[in-house]
C-alpha cells in the first residue's frame, strides 16, 4: 500500500491513513500554513477514530441489526442524530420524498407572504 | 490514482485504506460501495472541520505552527473529547520510542565500551556479511552452471532424437 512506507520513517509512527494525504487536505484548509508533526500525527489518528467511530454508530442505530449491512441510509441517519456527526449534513443529506419536499416549500412560501 | 486535475478539492484519503479500517472495524458486514464513498468524504470533511478548528485556536494563541495542544482544544470543542485520551496515549507511546531509541544511541557511547572494542565489533560484523555475500554469489553462480549444463544436455539429446528420426532405427545406447 502506498504511503505507508514513508510513515515509517519515524519508528512507532505506523497510521492506518497516510499522514502524507492528511497533510495535503489539511493544508487545502484555508489559512492552514504551519502543521507540526505531532500534531499532524493525532490529527490522523483522530481521523482513524471517527471513521471507526462513524462506522459503528451508523451500524448501530440503522436498520443494520436486522440485515447485517451498512448503507446510505444509516449514515445520514448518524449524521442528524448525533450532535458530533452535525457536520457531516451537508454531504449526506437524508433523502426525502420529493412530495414532502414539494410540500415543505409551499409551507415556506406561504410562511413569506 | 493520478491527482493530475491539480484541484485541491478532489483531495481524498485512499478508498483501500478506508474500505480496510470498514472491515477491521465491522467485520463480516455488508457495506454498499456508495456508503464507503461516503465514508471517503466524511473523511475529509472531518479532518477540514479539525484543522479549521484548530488552525483558529491557533491563531489567537499568537503561535505560527498547529501544535499537539491545539489539535486537542479543537476535538475538545467540537465533541470529540472520547477521542482525546486515546490519541494521546498513542502519541505519548511513540515519543517513548523515540525517546528509547535516542537514549539506546546516546547509551552506546557513553557505556564505557571503548572505542577499539566497538570497531572491532563492526569489523567483524563487516566481514561476516562479506563471507555470506560472497557465499551467496557462489552458490548463484553454480546454479547458473547447472542450469546451463542441462540446456546444453537438452539441446543434445534432441538433436540426437532427430537424427535417430531421419535414419534407420539403431540401438539407442542409454546415457545418463
Amino acid at each position: 500500500m502506498s504511503g505507508s512506507k514513508e510513515e515509517e520513517k519515524v519508528p512507532g509512527r505506523s497510521t492506518s491513513l497516510p499522514m502524507s494525504r492528511v497533510k495535503l487536505i489539511m493544508k487545502s484548509s484555508p489559512d492552514v500554513s504551519h502543521i507540526n508533526q505531532d500534531a499532524l500525527f493525532l490529527t490522523t489518528k483522530a481521523t482513524e477514530l471517527f471513521v471507526q467511530h462513524l462506522a459503528q454508530y451508523s451500524f448501530r442505530k440503522g436498520c443494520g441489526g436486522e440485515s447485517n449491512a451498512l448503507g446510505y441510509s444509516d449514515l445520514a441517519k448518524a449524521a442528524e442524530e448525533s450532535e458530533p456527526f452535525h457536520f457531516l449534513t451537508d454531504i449526506l443529506p437524508k433523502k426525502i420524498l420529493a412530495r414532502d419536499y414539494l410540500r415543505s416549500l409551499e409551507e415556506r412560501s406561504e410562511d413569506s407572504d | 490514482m493520478a491527482s493530475s486535475s491539480g484541484n485541491d478539492d478532489d483531495l481524498t484519503i485512499p478508498r483501500a485504506a478506508i474500505n480496510k479500517m470498514i472491515k477491521e472495524t465491522l467485520p463480516n458486514v455488508r457495506v454498499a460501495n456508495d456508503a464507503r464513498e461516503l465514508v471517503v468524504n466524511c473523511c475529509t470533511e472531518f479532518i477540514h472541520l479539525i484543522s479549521s478548528e484548530a488552525n483558529e485556536i491557533c491563531n489567537k494563541s499568537e503561535k505560527k505552527t498547529i501544535s499537539p495542544e491545539h489539535v486537542i482544544n479543537a476535538l475538545e470543542s467540537l465533541g470529540f473529547g472520547s477521542y482525546i485520551a486515546e490519541v494521546k496515549d498513542v502519541l505519548q507511546e511513540c515519543k517513548t520510542v523515540a525517546l528509547k531509541r535516542r537514549k539506546a544511541s546516546s547509551r552506546l557511547e557513553n557505556l564505557g565500551i571503548p572505542e577499539e572494542e566497538l570497531l572491532r565489533q563492526q569489523q567483524e560484523l563487516f566481514a561476516k556479511a562479506r563471507q555470506q555475500q560472497a557465499e551467496l554469489a557462489q552458490q548463484e553462480w553454480l546454479q547458473m552452471q547447472q542450469a546451463a549444463q542441462q540446456a546444453q544436455l537438452a539441446a543434445a539429446s534432441a538433436s540426437a532424437a532427430q537424427q535417430a528420426g531421419s535414419s534407420q532405427e539403431e540401438d539407442e545406447e542409454d546415457d545418463v
